[in-house]
């Protein structure tokens, strides 16, 4: 019984052509092929080119940024050193009133302490 | 046939045709038996000579060609089936298009026959049809599927059986794994 199956298996599988358009259309269709490989390099190039001016516009954004970081660093250092002469200059304004405050208390206690006076 | 193959991978298209027309039945019939649509089945053969010609530089021998065209449509077949599980039943119409004018044998029974193969799994019809219609041996179809020689056996047993099976009980082929 397999043996017969195994007959009716060969007769019912025997190779069968293909239609006569078969090989004009596999040329056509090799020829489209070949020509995508013009159209893929195209399309990475277009692919490398959107990457290069994303690179680019990342990098301009980034130097913008440290840029713009640096100046406000630069005006808080200046902030910072304006505050610290400012309080310099108060500092020393008020040892100046206390020199001058002490000189007058001194001197009013010895015009006070004068019997004469 | 080696001298075409040197030819065709130095660009030669005549001697790539060459090489397409001694081959074009074989990977034909292949897809052809595996998926049962003669419109499908050259679609692929063709989409494996677009794959050859760009491989050629791959190609060895004449030998080599031959199990690397086997090899390559099986496995497209057997990736298309698996993707579309659909059991294709071709026309009688269709049936008589893919009937050689001289074929001998029963026409009916052959058809009966090849309905049978479409209702095995995709792997067991690349099996089937490697070994009765390409007449390779259990190991040559191992290495051209990729499966054990012990695989192999085992899926020509069990088609052989199934198909056995439903001839006998004159069931309608049904694709494996689907519910009676």
């Amino acid at each position: 019984m397999t043996d017969d199956l195994e007959s009716k298996l060969r007769d019912a599988l025997r190779p069968a052509a293909p239609s006569e358009d078969f090989d004009r259309q596999l040329l056509a269709r090799l020829a489209a092929t070949q020509r995508e490989p013009t159209k893929l390099r195209g399309r990475y190039a277009s692919r490398t080119t959107w990457w290069f001016s994303a690179a680019l516009a990342a990098t301009v954004v980034l130097a913008v940024g440290v840029q713009h970081h640096r100046a406000v660093e630069e005006n808080r250092e200046k902030g910072l050193e304006a505050r610290r002469q400012v309080m310099q200059a108060l500092r020393v304004t008020n040892d100046k009133l206390d020199l001058a405050y002490r000189a007058v208390r001194d001197q009013s206690g010895a015009v006070a302490g004068d019997p004469g006076a | 046939m080696d001298e075409q193959l040197a030819q065709a991978r130095a660009g030669n298209l005549g001697a790539f045709s060459t090489l397409v027309q001694a081959h074009k039945r074989s990977v034909y019939s292949l897809a052809l038996r595996m998926l049962g649509q003669p419109e499908l089945a050259e679609d692929m053969a063709q989409e494996v000579f677009i794959q050859l010609h760009a491989n050629l530089s791959s190609i060895l021998s004449a030998d080599h060609l031959a199990f690397w065209l086997r090899k390559v449509t099986a496995h497209r077949v057997i990736d298309y089936l698996r993707r579309r599980p659909t059991v294709s039943i071709t026309s009688l119409d269709e049936e008589a298009e893919q009937m050689e004018p001289a074929d001998p044998g029963d026409p009916l029974l052959q058809r009966q026959v090849r309905q049978l193969i479409l209702g095995l799994s995709p792997d067991a019809r690349a099996v089937v049809t490697l070994r009765y219609q390409e007449d390779l041996d259990p190991v040559d179809i191992a290495r051209t599927l990729d499966m054990s020689i012990n695989t192999v056996k085992s899926h020509l047993k069990r088609s052989l059986d199934l198909m056995r099976q439903r001839i006998e009980s004159g069931e309608p082929p049904r694709c494996e794994g689907q519910s009676p």
